[in-house]
């Protein structure tokens, strides 16, 4: 009886035993750049960002993906202009990768080594830190990629012949679920 | 009896003013129940320019608990903390990290740290370098996931050079519209203030065809400047939104003002090249000037600053 009642239990459960990976996927995630000028500041805002991680053999991979004509700064001209100063309908996808140990996702700062394709470019930033945050069973992650326009070889555009600032830091705010 | 009444009052304001109070000092109370203290700041740039985004780092000298922060747009960073000494890092890649070796948190009190971050000459070589082209991971890990499991369809990679080269060519008709919107300041600005030698009773024939002069300038770059927003192609499928409205709006007055100005003008132009005072129609040129150059004005400016 009671070996009958283990592999019911074992077939009922086997992840649990058979050590497979785990997955989490996206629930919510918000991206935010900053651009700064000398007359004015604006933020551009994207909330159409997808994500998945797998968890393998104790390491984790996680893929994000932003399309370039989702972020809104509140002005569709200026989003057009970023669009092409971007080459948003060449390169319409952002694509954030990371890597981590399993055992990394219960600390409460994490610091990732990110690689983001955009504009045609592959950057890679080494040991970002990110908070995390527990809720219930989802995972808030949040932090901030020191992105800067040369990184992705745009030329900064101008207004009034003032060209923007060569930081565009990216606030990053992911709420995570397990699959 | 009126003792009695007095007494009765005497309790009821005495209730009502107890009331009060633990109305208006509930909060505060309760806020130091809680036992914190805040910490607030602004993390600027040499030039005094807020640093959006910065990481702030609170360590706990007594416990080493570490409490990560970043600051908001306009440079500002706030904790709640437990009273204590914290050793405060402020560091943004391209700055040199700032480090202050001690602050100490009192309960109920807010400390208020602002630090200036100084460009790093080595920039970026402590956090955050950015390695050009990719190393082995994490792209190339066969078991990370991948774009179609994120149901993005190749389709939706793949770029679309037409559409990248139609962004092109309307940023760089725009990029012209604004500089020739500029410059057209210039005339536009010297067109209405010879404009105090060209009208009135104190007026020249060199004042006049100064003003005219000007005023034909303006009115050629004027329509040069609108020539390469109309001609700027279209965007499928774009909604117009934010203060590009109100640019586009007041075209609508700036427009039909820049054609009716110089008829107006010419036609006070004939007048006073007759010896005649400005009459009918003719005595609008001024205001409807003053309007078309406010218009204008506030055009530029609708797209240059935000409100």
């Amino acid at each position: 009886m009671l070996g009958k009642l283990l592999i019911g239990f074992l077939l009922l459960f086997p992840p649990a035993f058979a050590g497979a990976d785990s997955q989490w996927v996206l629930d919510q995630g918000t991206l935010t750049y900053h651009v700064s000028h000398p007359l004015h500041q604006f933020d551009g805002v994207s909330r159409a960002a997808r994500g998945k991680g797998i968890c393998h053999n104790g390491q984790c991979d996680f893929l994000i993906a932003v399309p370039v004509k989702s972020f809104d700064s509140g002005d569709s001209n200026r989003d057009l202009h970023t669009l092409q100063v971007t080459r948003g309908a060449e390169f319409p996808i952002v694509t954030v990768r990371t890597r981590m140990p399993e055992s990394a996702s219960t600390s409460a700062t994490i610091y990732l080594d990110l690689e983001i394709q955009f504009t045609g470019q592959t950057v890679q930033y080494k040991q970002i830190p990110f908070q995390r945050v527990s809720q219930g069973s989802e995972t808030r992650i949040t932090g901030t990629i020191p992105a800067k326009l040369t990184d992705f070889k745009i030329d900064p555009p101008s207004l009034l012949t003032m060209p923007i600032k060569n930081d565009i830091p990216v606030r990053v705010d992911l709420t995570w679920r397990p699959m | 009896m009126p003792a009695k009444i007095s007494h009765h009052r005497s309790v009821c304001i005495a209730s009502f003013v107890c009331v009060c109070l633990f109305v208006i000092l509930a909060p505060s109370l309760m806020a130091q129940t809680h036992g914190t203290g805040a910490l607030t700041g602004t993390v600027i740039d040499p030039s005094g320019a807020p640093v959006a985004f910065a990481m702030v780092t609170a360590t706990s000298i007594d416990t080493g608990q570490v409490q990560p922060a970043a600051t908001g747009t306009d440079g500002t960073y706030n904790f709640s903390l437990h009273p204590g000494d914290y050793h405060m890092r402020f560091e943004y890649r391209g700055y040199k990290t700032a480090e202050f070796p001690s602050a100490t948190i009192n309960e109920n009190e807010t400390m208020v740290l602002d630090r200036k971050l100084e460009a790093d000459a080595q920039t970026n070589s402590n956090t955050a370098a950015p390695a050009q082209q990719p190393a082995p991971t994490p792209s190339n890990n066969p078991t990370a996931p991948s774009l179609e499991d994120l149901g993005i369809t190749p389709a939706q990679v793949k770029g679309n050079p037409k559409a990248q080269a139609l962004l092109d060519r309307r940023t760089h008709m725009l990029k012209v519209h604004q500089r020739l919107g500029l410059i057209t300041i210039a005339p536009f600005a010297a067109t209405l203030i010879s404009s105090a030698t060209a009208g009135g009773r104190q007026t020249s024939t060199t004042g006049r065809d100064l003003h005219a002069a000007l005023g034909v300038t303006t009115v050629g770059m004027y329509f040069t400047t609108a020539y390469f927003a109309i001609r700027a192609p279209r965007i499928p499928g774009t909604q117009t939104r934010g203060p590009i409205r109100l640019h586009k709006a007041l075209a609508w007055i700036h427009g039909p003002g820049m054609v009716l100005t110089p008829i107006l003008g010419e036609m006070a132009f004939a007048q006073k090249n007759r010896g005649e005072r400005v009459h009918g129609i003719a005595s609008f040129h001024g205001p409807v000037a003053i309007v078309t150059g406010a218009a204008f004005g506030l055009a530029v400016v609708s797209v240059s600053f935000k409100f």
